[in-house]
């Protein structure tokens, strides 16, 4: 168990940390980015990731994995850099990876709240953009991702949502724009009546073809 | 002060009391008395005015006023009741007759007596309030005649009778009428609207009732819009010969309403002759009179509209889903123009110019003209063959009118940035191949396009204009520089194309023959020569060619040919019996133009200077092609080109279609830029509503089409949504 004096710098996080402390948390967040680090490029790449994950009993599909990642600000897919490491478990306060599982669901819980879900929700799709200067995400990715982070919450319309976009012929992509609309859309919009969906509005045009297919869907049934 | 006396008259007054015999005042009372029986009794010619009047005079002063007023009210009542004995006394017809004689004399009557008595209505009536002679006369008489139960109710049955037959078609006593009605008047509005107009107009209701209904039965509609007409001006000039002008609006409503009203809309929908019949026949003075009638009546006119409207929807949508009728594209055109000139003289002569159905026929138009796609197209066409030879050697002002029918067409038009393109396609042909009627008529018509749409819509057609008349000065500084070279080489006419002005065309590949090489190469060198820093392309698939051919008899002929066509036929000057693969392997002309090209050489009847085998009507990659040594033809010149605006097939059809689609795009995004950058922040249908109006003389813009270009926009970070309202979308500057 840490000692008293880590508590202490637990304590008074916000004002100046005792030096000679932090930096013996730094130096074993350091040394556990090490672990699994790949030495030649510097960062942890895929592979150190699923060592990584196994090691946390996680799938490294698991939207925790994707939870983790938004903490760190992780910039590029699979990959972590040494100062996103740093930065995310610095702020979980987890050196080692005991402390890490531990963490998981206190971050599960974080991400949950209302102000921190929707930067969540919007991270994970810019985290799939894997080009330089892509904007949209193809359907297939878009699917499996709205299915991790809103499939727990809005599992109903998730799931009508991916059937209705593997159908359709006429966006191959996402962009942003939809993405995040689609999150309001299962905030606001009652389901399945969709009584209040005015299509007058301005829900992008991605959202009004998903009403209208509902709506046939359920008069033709 | 004078000190001479003058004697001055002075009179005095009585001293003494002048005492009145009390017998005095029943004295005179019963000189009155008497005169007023005489009167009655056509005796006044005996009495002397002055003698009644100075005691009538002298009653009053003396105070005896009272006595002499309800003298006269006893006397003028006795008298009337003699009077209402023999009224109601007389037989049959004779009863009106008695009842206006008696009035005239009581009339004549109350007069002299009031005369008589004008001391007493003047000065004795006022102070005490009582009703003066005149007036009390005639209520004597309305009490004790008119409205007496035995002659009130005659007298109003007689009167109605009366009327009654005059509808029936009898000839009454109008004058008698007059007398009686007037008498009516006369006693007071109240006694005349009680005593006579209000039941007459309930029983000219019942009449009317009847009338309708037996009419509807038995008319068609033009009749019994005749019958109705007829008996309303029958109404109104009885109304004029025996009633009080008051009572004209009164019995016309009541007509109206039972005549015209109650049968408004079995009338307009009857069968055969109902108003649909009316407008096919044009039949006007029918027309006419319908407006006249239903005009009178609430919702008259609407109803007329509406079923109108309807109707031109219906036939207009008929004509311009018609298969058969879209086959002869100038021909539809005509037909829209036909049914619209058909209308507005309906319009015209029988609803009096109203414009509340020129607004309806206008509306209509909109309507069904816009149901087909293809309507942008079929009226360039037909301003195509108009301009082309529909107006050769028509006078001025009947070009300006048929041209400006034609802008009455294309006001109605939705999609109006189709019609440009085609209308370009057209003209670029017109010119191109010279075929305008009459370039003045052209000019006309693009300045009324630049009146209706703007300066941008014609800047480019004006740029063709342009184009065709530089070409010539080029032309003519061409020969002039080089013209001693050219020899005996073919002449060359070339007309330089500015690019962003004229259609677009993709250029084909075409191998021209080698004489037509040396001369335009010539021009090119010439062109650039005097052009620095442009580009010259060859647009083989736009020209044409005069070229001179022997056949096998020594006849000569001159044909007028396209480019591709004489890059064929000039293969024949040095081989015969050449097969589809050879020709096109040597010409190089895309197989499509080509298969058309050859169909017009050799497959067209008269005009078929090659010979083709197999002798069927397509051409097949395995065809040989022989020259026609055969060939005839009665004219010297024989035209075989195929450059001619024509409908466009299906696929070319959809391709115009498709690019219009994509002009749009930008149009309306940089609509919705302009917008957003005046309003800074506006909502979704805020939006639609503004884009849509900017862009209303082009086109009309699908709302889902707006939709998808703001989310482009958005994607393009040019716009973005606003975080809390749903609605609102905000410029990113």
């Amino acid at each position: 168990m840490p000692r008293v004096s880590k508590r202490k710098s637990d304590a008074v996080k916000s004002s100046e940390p005792a030096p000679k402390k932090v930096t013996k948390e730094v130096e074993r967040i350091d040394s556990f980015f090490a672990s699994y680090a790949n030495t030649s490029i510097g960062m942890i790449d895929p592979e150190g990731v699923e060592k990584l994950c196994s090691d946390l009993c996680v799938e490294h599909t698991d939207v925790r994995v994707l939870m983790l990642a938004w903490k760190m600000d992780a910039k590029k897919q699979g990959y972590f850099t040494q100062d996103e490491w740093r930065m995310g478990l610095k702020s979980l306060h987890a050196d080692t990876i005991k402390k890490l599982k531990k963490q998981l669901s206190e971050l599960q819980k974080e991400v949950a709240k209302k102000e921190n879900f929707e930067d969540f929700y919007r991270f994970s799709f810019r985290y799939c953009l894997t080009e330089d200067k892509q904007k949209n995400l193809d359907i297939e990715t878009a699917c499996v991702l709205l299915s991790l982070v809103l499939g727990p919450d809005f599992n109903l319309q998730v799931d009508s949502f991916i059937e209705f976009l593997k159908i359709q012929k006429e966006y191959k992509v996402i962009n942003m724009d939809q993405w995040t609309n689609f999150y309001r859309f299962c905030q606001e919009i009652e389901f399945p009546d969709l009584k209040n969906y005015d299509d007058c509005l301005a829900w992008p045009i991605i959202l009004d073809n998903f009403v209208d297919w509902l709506r046939e869907k359920s008069t033709s049934a | 002060m004078s000190s001479q006396k003058k004697m001055n008259f002075q009179i005095e007054a009585f001293k003494h009391r002048v005492v009145v015999d009390p017998k005095y005042a029943e004295k005179t009372w019963k000189i009155l008395e008497h005169a007023i029986h005489e009167i009655y009794n056509h005796n006044a010619s005996g009495l002397s005015f002055e003698e009644l009047y100075r005691n009538a005079y002298n009653m009053v002063l003396h105070k005896f006023g009272e006595k002499l007023y309800s003298g006269l009210v006893s006397t003028m009542t006795s008298h009337l009741k003699d009077i209402a004995m023999s009224v109601e006394a007389s037989q049959g017809a004779l009863f009106l007759e008695e009842l206006d004689r008696k009035w005239t004399e009581h009339n004549k009557a109350l007069q002299m007596i009031r005369d008589i008595l004008m001391y007493m209505d003047r000065t004795f009536i006022p102070s005490t309030h009582k009703t003066p002679v005149h007036e009390l006369g005639l209520n004597l008489w309305r009490d004790n005649i008119v409205h007496t139960i035995k002659i009130q109710m005659r007298l109003k049955d007689t009167l109605l009778e009366l009327v009654q037959r005059e509808r029936g078609g009898d000839v009454i006593n109008r004058g008698l009428m007059r007398n009686v009605v007037k008498m009516l008047m006369d006693l007071g509005s109240s006694v005349y609207q009680e005593d006579f107009e209000k039941p007459f107009l309930v029983v000219s209701a019942d009449f009317y009732r009847g009338e309708s209904q037996l009419f509807i039965e038995s008319c068609d509609c033009g009749e019994y819009l005749k019958k109705a007409e007829k008996r309303l001006n029958e109404e109104i000039e009885r109304v004029s010969h025996y009633m009080d002008a008051k009572s004209e609006v009164k019995i016309t409503n009541v007509v109206e309403k039972e005549m015209i009203e109650s049968q408004m809309n079995r009338l307009v929908q009857m069968e055969n002759s109902g108003l649909i019949n009316m407008l096919v026949d044009d039949k006007y003075e029918d027309l006419g009179r319908m407006y006249n009638l239903f005009r009178r009546v609430p919702n008259g006119l609407s109803l007329i509209r509406d079923v109108m409207t309807s109707h031109i929807r219906e036939t207009g949508k008929q004509l311009v889903t018609d298969p058969e009728r879209l086959k002869d594209p100038v021909d539809f055109v005509q037909r829209l123009l036909d049914e619209r000139d058909k209308h507005d003289k309906i319009i015209n002569l029988a609803f009096n110019n109203d414009k509340m159905f020129q607004n309806a026929l206008n509306s209509s138009f909109e309507y069904f003209i816009n149901l087909n796609t293809r309507s942008p197209e079929f009226i360039s066409l037909f301003v195509d063959d108009k301009l082309r030879k529909g107006l050769k050697g028509v006078s001025e002002e009947d070009v300006e009118i048929v041209l400006d029918k034609v802008m009455m067409l294309f006001r109605y038009l939705q999609e109006k940035d189709i019609f440009e393109k085609y209308y370009k396609q057209h003209l670029a042909k017109r010119l191109l191949s010279n075929k305008s009627v009459s370039e003045d008529a052209e000019r006309s018509l693009i300045l009324k396009l630049k009146t209706e749409c703007g300066y941008q819509f014609t800047s480019k057609l004006e740029g063709m204009f342009t184009d065709m008349k530089t070409s010539d000065d080029t032309m003519k500084g061409f020969y002039a520089a080089v013209g001693h070279e050219l020899g005996d080489g073919p002449t060359l006419g070339v007309h330089v194309l500015t690019t962003g002005s004229w259609p677009t065309q993709s250029t084909t590949t075409c191998n021209l023959p080698s004489e037509i090489l040396t001369v335009c190469s010539k021009f090119k060198s010439y062109y650039l020569g005097t052009h620095s820093g442009r580009r010259l392309t060859w647009q083989t698939n736009m020209g044409s060619a005069d070229i001179k051919a022997t056949f096998g008899r020594g006849q000569k002929h001159e044909l007028n040919v396209s480019t591709y066509q004489m890059c064929v036929l000039m293969l024949f000057n040095s081989g015969d019996g050449l097969s589809y693969t050879e020709i096109e392997q040597a010409t190089e002309i895309p197989s499509l133009d080509l298969k058309r090209c050859l169909q017009s050489l050799a497959c067209a009847k008269g005009k078929n200077v090659l010979r083709k085998e197999p002798m069927s009507k397509d051409i097949g990659e395995d065809d040989t092609f022989y020259f026609n040594d055969k060939f005839a033809s009665k004219f010297y010149k024989v035209k075989i080109g195929t450059v001619v605006a024509q409908k466009e097939s299906e696929p070319e059809k959809q391709e115009t279609r498709q690019r219009v689609e994509e002009d749009r795009k930008p149009q309306i995004e940089a609509a919705i830029v302009r917008i957003m950058k005046a309003r800074r922040v506006l909502d979704h249908n805020n939006i639609v509503a503004e884009v849509t109006k900017q862009l209303q003389t082009r086109f009309l813009p699908n709302p889902v089409v707006i939709k998808k270009r703001i989310e482009s926009l958005i994607e393009r970070e040019f716009l973005e949504r606003d975080k809390d309202d749903r609605k609102l979308y905000r410029y990113l500057a």
